[in-house]
């Protein structure tokens, strides 16, 4: 089970590229939950995930992001904006895939 | 041509990022600004639909509800009326979530304080309710947000610091909190009464009336001229123009500028509810300037859909759906607007021009002033008829700020899509069907 966790703004534009996402993953039969939240919400759940992805809109927030994400280990990068223009789940999902060997090396996750 | 797009947008990366980001990336704009989202914005939408109907746009309806006007008000009264209240919770709250700290105690605290300010230190089982209660709504959102940072700001420094009751290791959590919050919780109410009471012995003579002094009424008096000022069309071109340049490099304008702006809009709107004629107000830019998205991009996508670019074709099919509902991010970023010094000067011209045209239809009374807050997803058309309290003229100035927008677009937007065009005839000879990312702007 993948658990990404979507750093946005109001959550309304990103709950598209989310059902997208999680069609993808079915179609790929890869166990995957999304959860989006704002820059207010999300800190609370970074322990809770395995991978932060950062809407390009909140992008001037990467830096605190990134350092939160750096102090639980979990990696982060920022959603590429034309993928997130064109709601492509499928692409972003290939990033969250890309993003999560590397840190699961030397660690045990279910 | 290429050359320049790429050249400038590193140069706006480079210069105009790093101040607009800071701008936007206080958590004190941003907790101001979750507060009026999460915790005030629904009463106020809830308590708007009562305002409407306790004064129809329609005289026979008018007739009707004469009688029972005041009853039909109290929902109103008691919802979007004491937003200051539920705001000074939120910020408490919100910010409280942003320093990573316990957020319930600190807005529950933060109430508690926003009540002891806006009360006069006196005989309270005296005190006619109609007295506070503007102060509970449009009137006291300022000293609600002072009141919550504060709030949080203190129970925060305490929990790090050597002044509060510890427990045990093996008290339960719960207790333990408790104690922890007292001294900070005692120490505030202690010290904004005392403010209070000082205040409160005061009078002062407004509007021909001498009136026993709040924090609430002082701070009113303190900040009205600037009140003023915000409701004026050199403001709203200032809020228009910094929210465009926040979007123009990929920030989410809207919600910056609402952090800084909306203790003065909806203090300007709650006055437009008891008869006022505030202009600069949140349906002013989110319901007439932003039409189908921040940046009114409605005619874009429009464009889009029969554009000759790939790029901006597959855009367009997926910006219609979420056009509807003023979601733009597919454009902003998909087009794209940010870092695109071609598109970013209509995305900054168009909603100027729309400001200032509406300002004057506003001003003038060509249209109903705007009274109603509602969701920012409502669609073009019904949103400006019901923003207006049911002007019909209100949809008929959207329609026409989108024929303004459509006229200035065009040929920028047919200059960005020959580049794109150019691109990708040069990028995908053998096949036209992938969409390529572009290289580098964006």
């Amino acid at each position: 089970m993948i658990r990404v966790l979507i750093v946005c703004s109001w959550g309304m534009s990103t709950s598209l590229l989310v059902d997208s996402m999680l069609t993808s993953a079915q179609e790929r039969s890869c166990a995957l939950t999304v959860e989006a939240l704002s820059a207010g919400e999300y800190a609370d759940k970074v322990d809770a995930c395995d991978v932060i992805l950062i809407a390009p809109q909140i992008r001037h927030l990467r830096k605190s992001i990134e350092k939160l994400a750096a102090s639980s280990g979990k990696p982060v990068a920022l959603i590429e904006p034309f993928h997130y223009a064109t709601m492509n789940g499928q692409a972003v999902l290939e990033q969250v895939l890309r993003l999560l060997p590397r840190a699961r090396e030397g660690e045990v996750t279910e | 041509m290429s050359s320049i797009v790429e050249r400038s947008s590193d140069w706006f990366e480079r210069y105009l990022v790093p101040p607009l980001g800071a701008l936007a990336s206080s958590i004190y704009l941003q907790a101001v600004r979750d507060a009026f989202i999460v915790f005030t914005l629904p009463l106020i939408i809830a308590g708007s639909v009562f305002l409407v109907i306790a004064n129809p746009p329609f005289p026979l309806l008018a007739d009707l509800v004469k009688d029972y006007r005041f009853a039909i008000l109290v929902p109103y009264q008691l919802s979007f009326g004491l937003m200051a209240l539920f705001l000074a919770f939120g910020v408490a709250y919100s910010l409280a979530q942003y320093l990573r700290t316990e957020p319930v105690q600190p807005g529950i605290l933060s109430m508690v304080l926003f009540l002891v300010a806006s009360m006069p230190v006196s005989d309270l089982t005296a005190l006619k309710l109609g007295d506070v209660l503007p102060y509970f709504g449009g009137e006291g959102l300022l000293v609600a947000i002072l009141i919550g940072i504060l709030t949080t700001k203190v129970m925060h420094w305490f929990r790090g610091s050597r002044f509060i009751i510890r427990m045990p290791k093996s008290v339960p959590r719960n207790v333990t909190r408790a104690f922890e919050a007292l001294v900070p919780t005692l120490l505030l109410i202690t010290l904004v009464w005392g403010i209070e009471w000082f205040v409160s012995s005061h009078y002062m003579l407004i509007d021909g009336k001498n009136t026993q002094l709040t924090l609430p009424i002082l701070l009113m008096e303190a900040f009205k001229p600037l009140v003023v000022v915000q409701d004026s069309y050199p403001a709203a071109l200032l809020e228009i123009v910094l929210m465009m340049l926040l979007w123009s490099v990929g920030i989410h304008g809207m919600n910056v500028v609402l952090a800084i702006a909306a203790p003065f809009w909806f203090t300007t709107l709650a006055g437009n509810a008891t008869g006022g004629h505030g202009i600069v107000t949140e349906p002013f830019f989110h319901i007439f300037a932003h039409l189908g998205g921040s940046g009114a991009t409605w005619p874009l996508v429009i464009y889009m859909l029969r554009s000759r670019s790939t790029q901006l074709r597959t855009v367009g099919k997926i910006a219609f759906g979420p056009a509807i509902f003023n979601i733009n991010e597919p454009v902003t970023f998909g087009v794209p607007m940010v870092l695109n010094p071609i598109m970013m000067i209509p995305f900054v011209m168009v909603p100027v021009t729309i400001v200032t045209i509406n300002y004057i239809v506003f001003a003038t009374n060509l249209v109903h002033i705007p009274v109603v807050i509602q969701p920012f997803t409502v669609p073009l058309g019904v949103s400006g008829f019901i923003a207006t309290g049911g002007d019909f003229k209100g949809s008929l100035l959207q329609f026409f700020d989108l024929a303004v927008s459509a006229l200035i677009y065009y040929p920028f937007f047919k200059a960005w899509e020959r580049i794109l065009v150019a691109r990708e005839q040069e990028a995908n000879q053998p096949e036209a069907a992938q969409v390529q990312t572009p290289a580098k702007v964006g």
